[in-house]
């Protein structure tokens, strides 16, 4: 079979039993209204020349940091939805391939629609699942499985950082700092 | 993916309504931290990355300044009459600059008639060395001793004469399993070379290291890492590699504070050493190459870069990177020439042969010299007024590469031209070795942001690697915050090893070893355990809160123009401006390149209701405590501060016995000097205040530190320029030494 050079998926292509939901699959950047204003774009435009690395200063940056870009900016996607609007690219095309501002700025407005990134309470709510005995603390070790097993998995790294001086003697966890230690950057 | 977890029983409470209910609820929490997870790294991701552009920015533009002040002075001593005051001032920096004979070198290196005290209570070294008294030495700076300066004279005697026989490019094994280590950057941290040593091990034939340049500026023990890399050097000539870095370079040595250190704590022959290693950095050898398939480098390649041309140029010829090599008429090839008394001094010769005028640097096209105080708008709108100060920068690099192009030392322009038009190429090779960063895109272009070599792309690599048949490319030259960083699809490897570099907690150091398999083993650290503790979150807080510290600074300083170009956008002087205006005028004035909207909360703390800014309550919110010299002109006063790296470096040129004191006469010609740099207009008046200010005891002399200090110009605890971590305690060169002078 020769290999697919083609990214963007069709979907009727290959009779896989996914359960595929009822949306577009392509992203389709010129129907997004761009609802900033003047100064909001003015900001972006700042964070975004932060990610440029490129030495001209051609305002581009790899697929890679478009998800990094925009919840730099206060948003807060899955990746499914990055790799979504982006065109579900390849692995390997997302250190390579490259994004200037005006393409960007659609994939952030999208995501701005998106629902809230979640509250205080929300967190504290999630985390109380685990808390087995009701006394205010999850076990690090069970956390840190959970984050790397389930949803959006972490890579063992970024649970390490994110858990760092979290646990006290025993491996357990106050969630309710946690929570305060974690929204408060 | 999916729900795998109704096997686990990791969910089910004693009291749960159902297995699956818990399940959803769980993965839902999870999700929930996850995604709130990433936002807080990239949140953290952006404030690393802008507080790093403020560090680096700022340490752009002072390597900017070196070589503009450089470029000037050059320009001085085309332009200024063989008897003005001026050009005498700084006539023999230039002289410093010869490339003599050898056997007048070894003159230089005469310690023979200098005494060890009795009282000395620093090591003793016998030559040829021996590994005791190397791992002595060691132990000895550590213990905060200092080597006498005779010793120091024999140490680089030996260290040159055993670097002259080492090829350009050193090429080393991994044969007998042996494991190589390589270290970065090290910047006069010895706290971090004694880290390594530590972790690794000390050089040995078992052991053998190989430093990728940059050992000395910006930390305090500059000369005490020099003296034990060449020591281990003499001890295992075969196993212990050295590479040149473009901070192994005595134009950037005079800003960037090794120059100083050597002449603070060497006072009676810290001249004498400087210059000898002078000599002996530019024979350092340039590359390591090993199992001739991983090479090793300081700055890194360019699209021309060739292996075989760089191992064939006369590599000491490049005393400095920044300035190519001087020519010597053909005629006069086997006769050292003192080319400034030659013709300058009246009477007195030295070689038969009348030599032509020098070359002047008419060619410096900038005939007003551009400096900080321009007020050069860049083009404004988008990308480019931020950028603006690259083209700034690309001007300036144009107007100074066109002067050094055309400088060619003070030699006679009658060189053929082919001969010039190797030597640019070879020079060009070397620059590009010695300066150039990596990037992520294709191609090749200049590096305009440091002002000399390139930035390359993975194109460039995948090339040169396949025509030279290697795998990686290792180097150094950049600060990275994890002390180490792949690119160009792992192909180059860029090693840091100076940790807390910018600021305490800013960064870890790395090295690494190598063996058969040339697969690269990275070791990180981080000099002094406090900050080893310190979250991700903290130490990138940290080095924010110091970066914001000293670019407050940097804007106060630049008050009175910043204050002009905000009234130019404030036509009816209602005192405020847009927020736009705002950072279009910072950055019109401050040409850092900075994403100042962003900074906008940090630097800004009241703004009105539709986010114009007061300018004015601005600055007091700004305002850094001024010396108390009510006399002394408001506008001078920030105009020294801004200026003081500049101000500071043309007095130690002027200071020629180095004795940290010049007598008034000197003083004021300093300021008539910075007066024609700076195009700006001291009084006499002015210029007398100061001295009177300083010079405490009536005898017409000014001590330069006190000077510095007493302007709050010398900044103790200047961590930008200092990179200090908190292990080292209290800095070297705040104390009067208790223990003997051991230079006398």
């Amino acid at each position: 079979m020769a290999p697919k050079k083609k990214e963007e998926p069709k979907p009727v292509e290959a009779p896989k039993p996914e359960p595929e939901r009822p949306k577009t699959p392509v992203f389709d950047s010129a129907s997004v209204k761009l609802e900033f204003t003047p100064e909001q774009i003015e900001d972006f435009k700042d964070a975004f020349q932060l990610f440029d690395r490129t030495p001209a200063n051609e305002m581009k940056i790899t697929y890679a940091q478009c998800g990094d870009l925009t919840r730099a900016l206060g948003q807060n996607p899955t990746n499914k939805e990055i790799m979504y609007v982006l065109g579900k690219p390849k692995p390997e095309e997302m250190q390579t391939k490259m994004l200037n501002f005006d393409e960007f700025l659609p994939m952030h407005q999208h995501f701005c629609k998106g629902k809230d990134s979640g509250t205080y309470e929300d967190f504290v709510e999630g985390l109380r699942v685990f808390d087995k005995e009701g006394n205010g603390t999850v076990m690090g070790a069970e956390l840190r499985h959970v984050l790397s097993v389930m949803g959006e998995k972490l890579k063992e790294d970024e649970v390490e950082q994110l858990m760092q001086n979290q646990e006290d003697a025993n491996g357990c966890i106050n969630y309710e700092a946690f929570v305060k230690h974690i929204m408060a950057s | 993916m999916g729900c795998g977890v109704s096997k686990s029983n990791l969910f089910q409470k004693s009291d749960s309504k159902g297995s699956v209910v818990s399940a959803v609820t769980s993965i839902k929490a999870a999700v929930l931290i996850q995604h709130w997870y990433r936002q807080y790294v990239a949140r953290m991701e952006l404030k690393r990355r802008y507080t790093w552009h403020i560090f680096q920015s700022l340490e752009y533009s002072g390597e900017q300044a070196q070589i503009k002040l450089y470029n000037f002075l050059g320009y001085l001593m085309d332009n200024f009459t063989p008897s003005s005051n001026e050009r005498n001032l700084i006539s023999h920096f230039f002289r410093e600059n010869e490339v003599c004979r050898d056997s007048e070198w070894e003159r230089f290196f005469d310690y023979k008639n200098i005494d060890v005290p009795e009282i000395y209570s620093g090591p003793h070294l016998t030559f040829p060395l021996t590994l005791e008294q190397g791992s002595g030495l060691v132990d000895a700076f550590r213990n905060k001793r200092q080597l006498h300066s005779r010793y120091v004279l024999q140490l680089l005697l030996d260290t040159w004469r055993l670097l002259r026989k080492f090829p350009n490019i050193s090429r080393v094994s991994t044969c007998q399993s042996k494991e190589i280590t390589i270290c970065g950057d090290l910047h006069g941290q010895l706290e971090d070379l004694l880290l390594i040593f530590y972790k690794n091990g000390m050089p040995s034939h078992e052991r053998p290291y190989v430093f990728n340049g940059d050992f000395v500026d910006r930390g305090d023990n500059s000369i005490e890492v020099l003296l034990i890399l060449f020591s281990f050097l003499l001890l295992y000539p075969n196993d212990v590699h050295l590479n040149r870095g473009n901070h192994e370079d005595h134009i950037v040595n005079l800003r960037y504070g090794f120059t100083k250190e050597v002449l603070t704590k060497y006072k009676m022959h810290g001249k004498r050493i400087l210059k000898l290693l002078q000599k002996i950095f530019s024979w350092l050898p340039l590359a390591t190459v090993i199992d001739q398939k991983v090479l090793v480098l300081h700055g890194g390649i360019s699209d021309t870069t060739d292996l075989s041309v760089l191992a064939r140029v006369d590599r000491h010829k490049y005393v400095s990177a920044l300035r190519p090599p001087k020519k010597r008429h053909p005629s006069t090839a086997n006769v050292s020439v003192d080319y400034e008394e030659e013709v300058w001094s009246s009477g007195r010769r030295r070689s038969s042969v009348a030599l032509p005028r020098p070359l002047t640097r008419g060619t410096f096209q900038n005939t007003s010299l551009p400096d900080f105080s321009d007020r050069v708008r860049p083009p404004v709108g988008g990308a480019a007024e931020r950028r603006g100060r690259l083209a700034l920068q690309g001007a300036l690099l144009g107007g100074s590469q066109q002067a050094l192009g055309a400088a060619a030392g003070t030699g006679p322009s009658q060189d053929s031209g082919e001969s010039s038009d190797h030597s640019e190429d070879e020079w060009k090779q070397i620059l590009d070795l010695l300066w150039s960063d990596p990037m992520t895109q294709d191609g090749c272009v200049p590096n305009e942001v440091r002002g000399g070599g390139c930035y390359w792309g993975p194109d460039v690599t995948d090339d040169f690697l396949s025509r030279h048949n290697m795998t990686l490319i290792i180097r150094s030259h950049e600060c990275k915050q994890e002390g180490y960083e792949f690119c160009h699809n792992r192909k180059v490897l860029t090693l840091f090893s100076a940790s807390n570099y910018y600021d305490v907690a800013s960064n870890r150091g790395a090295y690494v070893k190598l063996g058969p398999d040339l697969v690269p083993y990275l070791i990180q650290y981080q000099a002094s355990s406090k900050t080893r503790e310190l979250t991700v979150r903290q130490r990138v807080g940290q080095t924010e809160h110091s970066a914001l510290r000293v670019l407050r600074k940097q804007l106060f300083s630049h008050k009175s123009d910043l204050i002009s170009a905000f009234q130019d956008l404030d036509k009816e002087n209602t005192g405020l401006v847009s927020l736009k205006d705002w950072a279009e005028a910072v950055e019109g004035v401050m040409h850092l390149g900075l994403p100042w909207r962003m900074l906008r909360s940090q630097l800004i703390s009241r703004r009105a209701s539709d986010g114009a800014v007061d300018y004015r309550q601005w600055f007091t919110e700004l305002a850094i405590q001024e010396p108390n010299m009510e006399h002394i002109e408001k506008g001078l006063l920030e105009m020294l501060y801004r200026h003081r790296s500049t101000l500071e470096t043309i007095f130690r040129i002027v200071d020629t016995d180095n004795s940290g004191v010049i007598n008034m006469e000197d003083f004021r010609q300093t300021w008539k000097l910075l007066s024609i740099y700076l195009k700006m207009e001291f009084t006499e008046e002015a210029i007398s205040d100061l001295a009177v200010a300083i010079d405490t005891n009536g005898d017409g002399c000014i001590d330069i530190q006190e000077f510095m200090e007493a302007f709050r110009l010398s900044d103790k605890k200047s961590r930008l320029e200092r990179g200090r971590s908190m292990f080292m305690g209290t800095a070297h060169d705040l104390q009067r030494p208790e223990t003997v002078d051991p230079d006398l």
